[in-house]
């Protein structure tokens, strides 16, 4: 190819030039509309994502005054941060929280996964009414929590008249109120999980049942050798899940019990809300939320190979 | 393919990025042409548009002197919540008559309440209405942060200014400067239901009771099997530290000192020792309080409406509404007491507290004044006065009762107050409190610096005093007090 030729028809700065030019132009033509389709979305993305994690970045360095400006601290507000007995609480109380949703709430989807599947009738009855809870508003869910937790609510009126003493402070009593917490959101939460192990489990083809039944594998069996290994990947997909977002806990910790009582369930989650809302010390949130944000990324990244695992699987 | 893609892409970001960065500063430029359009939001920027104009016309010939009736003004307004029906019928009269006297004023209404969580965000955004409701409380916070406007102009030309009940206005006067108008006001006390108490054969104390009365009344009352308790001390939130603060005066004890312009914690005192064995008591010795003893004011208030507390401890005006308009009492089976005093012949000490209203720094003067203008409107009018008798007699038609406020705007001997007392006496839905009960009170304001801060460190100890029976009460409270010199009050200077 002569590429004297080229630049007699094109304008006079070069063939190399033209060539470069040339070529944004095609591909601006061949996915213009593609690119102007992904415009609003980016745009979202960018202005309530990603800029507010810069500025929380920029702010983590600032001692943030909305009316006399604000003023760089350099580390100030990690330094608070590390020095802040509270902190220490609230990891305590976050990883503890986590610990409990593992074992209290974790398996809870599986299992009504695996015995939904296994219901021949009314199946979508069933599938329906273990996600209800979820659609139940919050103010709902508390206030009926508060009534099932109450001193002469139900569950207490069941303990007192099975094994008779004055029955549990579920909220109020420190070695409870995050247990109870845990149990609530287990029951509210647990339907939508559900949902997806049920479509994976649903997945997994009629025959390989048949062929274990016809080998004479029992209903265990079936689910130790076929179900939970098939389940697997989206097993450990839902753990790091769960990892990240009961990390990120602080609602019903705060709509309940404010963080109480003595500091019980104050979560990170929710110090970084108090020190931005209450303290209205955000240079210090912002500095909480970057730490959490190192520490999430990790876990985000994990996550995002566990999910290009399990595609690639599929 | 990639190159181009990622020029697109830092293009994209580039113009949205100097977009979103001069968005913040565009306010100002922008709406200076059309900001009365979105006076909501935008309070400073009318300002901008109908001021900047004369100032240009100042230099070659003075203008006439504009009366501010003429001018377009926008003012967004404190509204009530749409659960509040008779307080927004009440408020759209008001406004009719308001715009009727104003026809260039444009009101829009604004039903965001003062949270002590939501301010910050709300003046970091400009999104706070040109006036907003708080709290006794918040005088000194809001006036620390700068975000209540410096209103003692428009104070010295109000005519009224004197009959305005100093004791409550003063919370809102810092320095000699105004910062906000009182609407109604209270001194923190303990709603009984006497039902209740009559249920269980125990007799109502006198109002000049004593803290071992209220501890007597409680234990008699208190059926812990049945989840009845004597009385419910808030035990959540913020509102824990706040409750116990009325026993802190009670006993003679300050939350703070300033002297010599440094403030100093003044919590941790004998005092406060004694108001926290009142409140081990109430736990430990009489078993008078919720098992469940997490209650912020909602569920305090809640439980006291229930009939599941015998006792609460809040401004009347609130416990009264929820009592009787939702849970079912009648007045005669509740009875507005003052705290009750330490010991015989104490104080009956209770936070005063009361309802302001605080215009927004951001809004110009011209919405500034129309905001005080609005404010005051019906104060000292005959047409609040009937408005008043129309929202009895409204609910009287519903079934349901008015409680007027346990301390009003005006001075209570004055003859606005009679006139007002007037209407009150011709009907049986108003509820009606006891001027013996009345005459005990002994309102004391709060603390002027980091109140919130002070009570978020009580509620931890409450909530430990509620938690364990051995507490080394002393040590909990010089703890508290030294955090809270160093965290916070050392950083002040008082002026």
């Amino acid at each position: 190819m002569n590429p004297l030729t080229k630049s007699t028809t094109s304008v006079p700065i070069g063939p190399q030039a033209a060539a470069r030019r040339s070529r944004p132009q095609v591909l601006l033509r061949k996915y213009g509309w593609s690119l102007a389709f992904l415009l609003p979305a980016a745009a979202i993305f960018l202005l309530f994502l990603w800029l507010p994690i810069m500025k929380g970045f920029v702010y983590s360095f600032y001692s943030i005054d909305f009316v006399n400006g604000n003023k760089f601290t350099g580390l100030d507000n990690y330094r608070t941060v590390l020095a802040d007995p509270d902190v220490r609480i609230a990891i305590k109380n976050t990883l503890y929280y986590m610990f409990l949703c593992l074992i209290i709430g974790f398996w809870v989807p599986i299992v009504f996964a695996i015995a939904i599947s296994e219901i021949k009738r009314f199946q979508g009855v069933f599938r329906v009414a273990a996600y209800l809870p979820n659609v139940i508003p919050v103010v709902v869910l508390y206030g009926l929590w508060r009534w099932l937790y109450d001193p002469v609510g139900p569950i207490n009126a069941s303990i007192t008249s099975l094994w008779g003493g004055e029955g549990i402070s579920f909220l109020s009593d420190t070695s409870w109120s995050m247990i109870s917490l845990v149990f609530m959101e287990t029951w509210q939460q647990f339907g939508s999980a559900m949902l997806l192990y049920l479509a994976a489990v649903l997945s997994i083809p009629r025959d390989w049942y048949e062929a274990a039944e016809i080998d004479g594998a029992g209903i265990w069996q079936r689910i130790r050798h076929i179900t939970l290994p098939s389940l697997r990947s989206l097993i450990l997909l839902m753990l790091v899940l769960q990892i990240i977002g009961t990390s990120q806990a602080y609602q019903s910790q705060l709509a309940l019990l404010d963080g109480g009582p003595m500091n019980a369930t104050l979560t990170y989650a929710l110090l970084i809300v108090k020190y931005a809302t209450t303290r209205l010390d955000m240079g210090t949130a912002s500095a909480m939320g970057v730490l959490m944000f190192l520490v999430l990324g990790v876990l985000a990244m994990l996550h995002f190979r566990l999910d290009r695992k399990g595609g690639d699987a599929a | 393919m990639r190159k181009p893609t990622a020029i697109i892409s830092c293009l994209m970001a580039t113009t949205l990025l100097l977009s979103a960065c001069s968005g913040s500063n565009g306010n100002n430029s922008s709406n200076s042409n059309n900001g009365n359009s979105n006076a909501g939001n935008t309070g400073g920027t009318t300002n901008t548009a109908v001021n900047e104009p004369a100032v240009n016309n100042a230099e070659s010939t003075p203008p006439p002197e504009e009366n501010i009736k003429d001018k377009k003004i926008t003012i967004s307004i404190y509204y009530p919540l749409p659960d509040q029906t008779e307080k927004r019928k009440s408020e759209d009269d008001k406004i009719a008559r308001f715009q009727q006297e104003y026809p260039n004023v444009t009101i829009v209404k604004s039903d965001w309440h003062y949270n002590v969580d939501e301010i910050g965000v709300k003046m970091a955004a400009n999104e706070a209405p040109t006036f907003f409701n708080t709290f006794a409380t918040e005088a000194g916070f809001l006036v620390q942060r700068g975000w209540a406007a410096d209103i003692t102009e428009l104070w010295s030309s109000y005519s009224f200014k004197d009959d305005i009940n100093p004791t409550l206005q003063n919370q809102f006067v810092k320095d000699g400067k105004v910062y906000g108008v009182v609407q109604n006001g209270y001194s923190t006390s303990t709603v009984i239901n006497k039902k209740l108490l009559a249920s269980k054969n125990v007799t109502a104390p006198s109002y000049d009771w004593t803290w071992d009365d209220m501890l007597a009344t409680a234990k008699a009352v208190a059926d812990p099997k049945k989840g009845i308790a004597g009385i419910a001390p808030m035990g959540k939130g913020n509102e824990a530290g706040w409750n116990w603060t009325n026993f802190l005066f009670e006993a003679g004890g300050q939350i703070q000192t300033t002297n010599g312009g440094k403030v100093t914690a003044a919590f941790n005192s004998d005092a406060g020792v004694k108001a926290l064995q009142f409140y081990q008591k109430l736990r430990w010795e009489a078993n008078a309080i919720p098992k469940d003893w997490a209650l912020g004011w909602g569920d305090a208030v809640g439980a006291f409406a229930q009939g599941r507390t015998a006792m609460v401890i809040a401004g009347a005006e609130g416990v009264l509404d929820q009592a009787l308009n939702q849970g079912g009492l009648k007045p005669d089976e509740v009875a507005t007491y003052p705290m009750p005093a330490a010991e015989a012949g104490g104080k009956h000490s209770g936070i005063l507290g009361g309802d302001y209203l605080v215009i927004n720094p951001n809004a110009s003067k011209d919405e500034q004044e129309m905001a005080f203008r609005y404010i005051t409107f019906d104060y000292f009018t005959d047409n609040y006065l009937s408005a008043v008798e129309k929202d009895i007699q409204a609910r009287k038609a519903d079934g349901k009762y008015y409680i007027p406020p346990q301390m009003s705007y005006f001075k209570g001997d004055s003859e606005y107050g009679k006139k007002l007392q007037a209407i009150y006496d011709k009907y049986d839905n108003v509820y009606k409190y006891d001027p013996e009960s009345n005459k005990l009170l002994d309102g004391n304001p709060e603390a002027q610096y980091n109140t919130q801060e002070y009570y978020a460190e009580m509620t931890s100890i409450i909530q430990e005093v509620f938690a364990k029976k051995d507490v080394d009460l002393k040590a909990k409270l010089d703890a508290a007090a030294k955090n809270m010199q160093s965290k916070h009050y050392d950083a002040i200077k008082v002026q």
